[in-house]
């Protein structure tokens, strides 16, 4: 399978993300992996379980994939559910409906900066309100489950509890071919 | 059951009252910009529907009505008592209301947001407040779908709102400090840690009877506690600068502030016209002279509510019939001649 991003190298790597509760899965080369991370794949400690079935976790802002054609000019922002546009909205200051948000996300965080000093809501969520990422998080395998802590643990370079993470993996993934 | 404006409270001397106000949008109906007459319509009823599942689970009775059937001069005295925003009472289509009979919650339908939750509460008492919205938001979530984002948190008309949709006040009085002319320096002070000052009643900085609302700004990536508690620390500190400064007033011209406290009381007790503006400048000043113990009545009574209470609509609702503004002085220095106590 070629790399989903540069289209070009084999993908060894496969790069789920969970972004606002939309989850993503690339497959990627492992020099287009590391572009996404702060991290080196050449790293001793965990180099072979990486490249094996490896699980991103990151909390990056919305990236181009690198793939799609490029189209000449930027069509204007319009929210499909009320009709409401981007300069609209900035003119008014009024969302049009609840669908808006999502919309004008990618245009939004500079704005949402300017007057709130934040992007990510802390507080309040309605009474048992299950999030999209719970439920994602919900439908994963144990294994998958870890592999997003394990990332987690490189990325914060907490690479002694990444090593113990690899070794619980490794162990399941052993007992899972063995169950087969 | 005593309102909110007729109870005895703590730290009264300054902090009038707390209020909350949660702002909530249905998922599936436009939003107010966007809303049409017809969809307005629907709406208010579906709102005023959460009713019945309100009084039976609150310990206390609601109702509800639709704001075009109430005469001119209830929409002014709601939103003296603030029960009601200006916008609401002037907006041209369909809106609601929900309260409860000790007026301690409201809700107000196709405001700028589809739900205003608001609880308001005597004196210092951000808590309770925030207790009783987080209540019945609850409640009316059970019926209503509210819009709410997993990373934008409640999603708002205004992005002012978002997130938590919170808005927390205090109504505090600052006879001594706007006295001191120390209110716009002070609403500079308190604006680095994202908090306004404005004045009540009148406009701008140049409050009438020295009544001004303390709020906070943010409501995106902050939680509500932190809301409270950021809001508390401001409002704190404005109460001891607020009584420092009164302190500082009796200690210099303590006479003359008797003289003027005492001249006040005469002139509201007897008096047989009043401006509402008159009536607000003397009221604060007698307020004042009562925090202070520098005059004493032979019951307790609310200063505050007699000043929602001279405000012209709510004069002319207790009244119960709209009258002219030289009768209507008339009728204002009559009530307040009735309502205030003699003098211990
Ligand atoms: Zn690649
Ligand atoms: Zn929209």
């Amino acid at each position: 399978m070629l790399c989903d991003k540069c289209l070009k190298k084999e993908a060894t790597v496969l790069y789920t993300e969970i972004i606002n509760g939309m989850k993503k899965e690339q497959h990627l080369c492992e020099e287009c992996a590391t572009d996404y991370t702060s991290f080196q794949l050449g790293n001793t400690l965990i180099n072979s379980e990486l490249s094996l079935n490896h699980l991103l976790s990151t909390l990056l802002e919305a990236y181009n994939t690198g793939n799609t054609v490029e189209t000449g000019r930027k069509p204007a922002v319009v929210c499909s559910q009320c009709g409401t546009s981007f300069r609209e909205f900035m003119q008014n200051g009024k969302f049009g409906c609840a669908q808006c948000y999502r919309s004008f996300h990618n245009e939004l965080s500079k704005t949402l900066k300017g007057i709130q000093g934040a992007v990510n809501h802390t507080g309040k969520r309605p009474k048992g309100y299950i999030s999209t990422t719970d439920r994602i998080l919900k439908d994963m395998t144990e294994t998958e489950r870890l592999g997003l802590k394990l990332q987690e643990a490189i990325e914060k370079e907490e690479f002694e509890e990444a090593a113990r993470l690899r070794d619980i993996i490794r162990q399941m993934k052993k007992e899972e071919t063995n169950n087969a | 059951m005593l309102k909110w404006y007729e109870q005895i409270v703590p730290d009264s001397d300054v902090v009038i009252s707390s209020r909350i106000r949660l702002a909530r949008n249905l998922e599936d109906k436009p939003f107010a910009a966007k809303l049409d007459d017809k969809q307005a319509r629907e709406m208010v009823e579906e709102v005023k529907s959460i009713v019945p599942l309100l009084s039976e689970r609150d310990n206390r009775k609601y109702y509800a009505c639709n704001v075009s059937t109430l005469s001119e001069i209830d929409k002014t005295a709601m939103v003296e008592r603030h029960i009601v925003s200006p916008l609401l009472a002037e907006k041209k289509q369909e809106t609601g209301l929900i309260l409860s009979d000790d007026e301690t919650v409201s809700i107000m339908i196709n405001e700028e947001d589809h739900l205003r939750i608001q609880a308001i509460v005597g004196g210092m008492n951000l808590e309770k407040a925030y207790e009783e919205a987080d209540r019945i938001d609850d409640i009316a979530y059970e019926k209503l779908r509210f819009a709410f984002d997993e990373q934008y948190g409640y999603l708002t008309s205004c992005p002012t709102n978002m997130g938590t949709g919170m808005r927390a006040s205090c109504m505090v009085f600052l006879p001594a400090l706007s006295s001191a002319r120390l209110i716009q320096k002070l609403i500079e002070e308190v604006g680095k840690y994202g908090v306004t000052i404005r004045g009540i009643y009148g406009e701008g900085t140049k409050s009438l009877g020295s009544i001004y609302q303390i709020s906070n700004q943010k409501t995106l990536g902050i939680s509500e506690t932190e809301i409270i508690e950021n809001l508390k620390n401001i409002v704190a500190q404005v109460v001891k600068q607020e009584r420092k400064r009164r302190e500082y007033m009796l200690s210099v011209n303590s006479d003359e502030i008797e003289d003027q406290v005492y001249r006040a009381y005469g002139i509201l007790k007897y008096a047989r016209q009043i401006t509402s503006e008159n009536a607000m400048t003397l009221l604060s000043q007698l307020k004042f002279g009562a925090d202070c113990d520098i005059i004493s009545f032979d019951r307790e009574f609310n200063i505050h509510k007699l000043m929602m209470g001279v405000q012209p609509g709510s004069l002319q609702w207790n009244l119960g019939k709209n009258v002219g503004s030289l009768s209507r002085d008339q009728s204002r220095a009559e009530y307040i001649r009735r309502e205030l106590p003699t003098i211990k």
